[in-house]
């Protein structure tokens, strides 16, 4: 491997910009790191070269691990956005730089300088100033300045972002030929996607500081396993639907999924539906694919080879829900069509048409939308305002649903509808929350979340989970969560006061949650142990830092409201439960 | 020689105009009315006041006195500056502000807090006293007079052009090998070069003119510790208008000798690095 990185971390200023991100990038490799501005991508290949260091965690060249190795010392390239070339000194004077600073024999430098302006063809400019150059010519020459002291690492931040289109397709195209020719391994960090699917061998995908997806460009467009990046690379409709046994329900009609899924339960999913795979017919016995609702045409926009369309779902419970837009009526669906389908079939705004998918990718992730639930309209609605519920719906592009239960809490009262739970539901903390939140689990509920008054946006995420039937269900939540907020993952692992003398069983089980969270989940975790009561070795550990979240999942209720109460009724931290009852 | 050539942008008659009639009216009028009036000396008047060994004594200290704050504040001034842009610490902006207070302090109270405190009895005279070392009434007095007052110049100067070297700049000579008295000696000094010699210009200029510090730190000692400005106000007071005149004419002289040097040494340098592009 050329690139290593194990568990890096970087804070600042206490949030974590870089949040236990492990890599392996391989000889010659390609790497593209992509995420919007404030992912801490850059701050990541910052952390490659040594010019930011990390609080945490591991990195490796080609073995060494330099870590705590000076930049200068680490033997990369590294080429800036705004080409960072020292304007008092010519062509050849830039280039010549890394060789000048290791005392090569001026012969050696020159003709070493010749070579890299032939790779990167800019042959004969080498008298020229930098202010005398093109913006493409100086980054081609940022570029063999990167490479004379033939580094075994090669990095790009943003490159291309101060280049008009055209410079930049020929400057991709050079770099891409001239890292092929040295086949050495890049890096490059861009928040553009379309460059990306350009440039890349691999792209990792970062959000909030981590590393949610890597894989091929086609594999992660295709098969995105996270919403984040389904909307990220390319465009996206989100829809709630429900996984059945015949396939994926959204509103009335039924379509295959793209892909099976081993989990046969029936529940709310979240299904992407690209704009390609949207199909436009006059009626739904005109469609040639799976029918999905009727809608009326919003906006045209012709842009060259694609049409795009906005298309308004036509009101309805019948209709599918969009999973943003808080399912409010006027939510949209987006449509590209090529030019032979816009040939097909016309459209105008204004137009009723029948819309149908050919294709339907499911997540899987099992956090789909949010229910909260109240005793009353009122109060449910004042909830689905909290701040915090709020935050995170937007920030997962779902919606927040309200439900009535006259009688929550109250042992042996039914629940006031016979439809199920749906996504994770919300109840407000304080006094009887953990009744409450019994009555719910018992009923149903899969995932309750315990809100108190004023929760910060979680900074640091506990998570810790009873019985090994929640365990997988855990993690899958935890990771879920986790994409969405920039905390730093702990797991708790408790051990009854009087079992203290088997920690090394103890440390096995840390290792085993470590493991499964990072290859099932992609979650990384720090780990802890501790020993005494669950409850309230969690409350203590809660109590010792602000802006704290617990995930707890458990496989019995048993004892539970009895246990918890304390926890969950007196705290300024929210709570997410996730049961699974053991078989 | 045509003047539209420069520049190809409107409105050059008119700026031109502007220019020249304020230079004319605010800096040319009164230098050709003083240079007129030491023109009505007799020459050998002329030559005894201007070549006295008094005003000989005072050239000396106001040149070498001004020449030397002003390389003083060059090295402090920059280390200043490098704080002030490059650190983030808690008083910062009050620093920051602090660096302008010579300018806004009328100089005779600047010279009378110096004198205080440097005098053989003052807060650190006294400890001085004892070494042998005497800075008040002597032109070490005068020299710290004038860094004090001209400490601004360099400071303000250099500050925009630090702010502007790109840290960039910095972490890329890093990634190619380079050592940080490398980067200071081969990136960020070339590049704030120019900006200190302006700094260093203005310093040395406006320590020229200064009077009313130096005067009551100097003591004032015909030959040892009296500065041109002070020899010229003398004259005045004795009604020699002529001879204060002649004095001024000298330094107006010799300060436009210098500044002209430095400008043309810079002129030299952008010159140097254009070349270099060809």
């Amino acid at each position: 491997m050329s690139i290593t990185l194990d568990q890096v971390t970087k804070h600042y200023g206490g949030v974590p910009v870089v949040n236990d991100v492990s890599l392996d990038i391989g000889d010659g490799e390609f790497f593209v790191l992509l995420g919007p501005s404030g992912s801490g991508k850059s701050t990541l290949l910052r952390a490659i070269a040594g010019l930011t260091g990390v609080d945490h965690g591991r990195i490796a060249l080609h073995g060494r691990d330099v870590t705590h190795v000076a930049a200068r010392k680490r033997g990369v390239g590294l080429v800036f956005q705004n080409y960072a070339l020292f304007r008092h000194m010519t062509v050849a004077e830039n280039i010549e730089f890394a060789l000048r600073v290791r005392h090569v024999r001026a012969r050696e430098r020159s003709r070493r300088r010749q070579e890299l302006l032939r790779l990167v063809a800019l042959e004969g400019l080498d008298q020229r100033l930098p202010a005398q150059l093109s913006g493409g010519q100086q980054q081609r020459v940022a570029v063999a300045r990167a490479l004379a002291h033939k580094p075994e690492v090669l990095l790009l931040d943003e490159p291309f972002g101060a280049l008009d289109a055209k410079i930049r397709e020929e400057l991709r195209r050079t770099i891409r030929q001239v890292q092929r020719e040295l086949g050495i391994t890049t890096v490059l960090v861009t928040h553009d996607q379309e460059e990306a699917f350009a440039m890349a061998d691999r792209i990792g995908i970062m959000n909030h500081g981590r590393l949610l997806e890597m894989g091929a460009p086609h594999d992660l467009y295709s098969r995105p396993a996270t919403r984040f990046v389904a909307t990220f690379l390319g465009a996206a409709n989100l829809l709630l639907a429900r996984r059945t046994p015949d396939g994926i329900q959204m509103g009335v009609s039924t379509v295959a999924a793209a892909e099976r899924s081993p989990d046969l339960g029936e529940h709310e999913v979240v299904a992407v539906v690209r704009p390609e795979e949207v199909e436009l017919a006059a009626s739904r016995d005109a469609l040639k694919s799976g029918y999905l609702a009727r809608g009326v045409v919003d906006e045209v926009m012709f842009s060259g080879a694609l049409e795009s369309l906005r298309v308004r779902l036509a009101n309805g419970a019948q209709a599918p829900l969009l999973a943003h837009a808080n399912g409010a009526a006027g939510a949209s669906l987006q449509v590209t069509r090529t030019q032979p389908e816009q040939r097909g079939f016309e459209v105008r705004p204004g137009q009723e048409v029948a819309i149908g998918v050919r294709r339907v990718h499911v997540l899987p992730t099992p956090l789909s939308s949010f229910t909260a639930c109240a005793v009353s309209a009122a109060l449910a609605e004042a909830l689905s305002r909290q701040p915090l519920l709020a935050e995170l719906a937007a920030r997962m592009h779902t919606r927040i649903a309200p439900r009535v239960e006259p009688h929550l809490g109250v042992p042996d009262a039914p629940s006031a509808t016979d439809e199920p739970s749906v996504g994770a539901t919300a109840i407000a903390g304080g006094s009887d929350c953990s009744r409450r939140a019994e009555w719910l689990l018992r009923r149903g509920a899969r995932e309750v979340l315990v809100l108190p008054e004023q929760p910060a946006v979680p900074q640091r995420v506990l998570i810790h989970w009873m019985g090994d039937a929640s365990r997988s269900a855990t993690l899958a939540v935890s990771a879920s969560v986790l994409r969405h907020v920039a905390a730093e993952a702990v797991y708790v692992s408790i051990f009854p006061e009087e079992r203290a003398g088997e920690q090394r069983h103890g440390l096995r089980e840390l290792l085993d949650a470590r493991s499964e969270a990072q290859l099932a989940h992609g979650l990384e975790m720090r780990t802890e142990l501790r020993f005494g009561d669950v409850a309230s070795e969690l409350a203590r550990r809660l109590a010792e830092a602000p802006a704290q979240m617990l995930i707890v999942g458990l496989s019995d209720l048993a004892g539970f409201a009895a246990s918890f109460r304390v926890l969950l009724e007196t705290g300024q931290w929210p709570v997410l439960i996730v049961y699974r009852a053991s078989p | 020689m045509s003047f539209r050539k420069a520049s190809i942008l409107p409105g050059f008659g008119l700026t031109f105009g502007f220019t020249t009639f304020f230079l004319s009216v605010i800096v040319l009028l009164p230098l050709a009315a003083l240079t007129l009036a030491a023109a009505s000396m007799h020459w050998s008047d002329f030559v005894h006041v201007v070549l006295s060994p008094r005003a000989l004594g005072s050239y000396r200290l106001s040149f070498g006195a001004s020449f030397l704050a002003a390389a003083i504040n060059l090295v402090f001034g920059l280390i200043i500056a490098w704080t002030l842009v490059r650190y983030e610490f808690p008083a910062r902006k009050l620093i920051d502000a602090l660096i302008d207070m010579p300018f806004a302090l009328p100089t005779a109270v600047s010279g009378i807090a110096l004198t205080t405190v440097f005098a053989h009895n003052g807060w650190i005279g006294r400890f001085l006293e004892p070494w042998g070392v005497r800075i008040a009434y002597t032109w070490l007095g005068v020299t710290l007079a004038l860094t004090l007052i001209t400490m601004p110049f360099v400071v303000r100067a250099v500050q925009p052009a630090l702010l502007e070297v790109q840290r960039d700049l910095e972490d890329a000579a890093e990634t190619l090998g380079a050592g940080r008295i490398y980067v200071a000696r081969r990136i960020i000094l070339p590049t704030v070069l120019p900006s200190l010699l302006t700094g260093f210009t203005l310093a040395f200029a406006r320590a020229l003119g200064e009077y009313g510090s130096v005067i009551f730190i100097a003591g004032n000692l015909p030959m040892k510790t009296e500065i041109t400005p002070l020899l010229i106000v003398i004259h005045l007071e004795e009604f020699d208008y002529q001879g204060a005149a002649a004095l001024g004419v000298v330094m107006l002289v010799i300060s436009f000798v210098v500044l002209f040097a430095i400008n043309l040494l810079q002129a030299w340098g952008r010159r140097q690095q254009v070349r270099a592009a060809h």
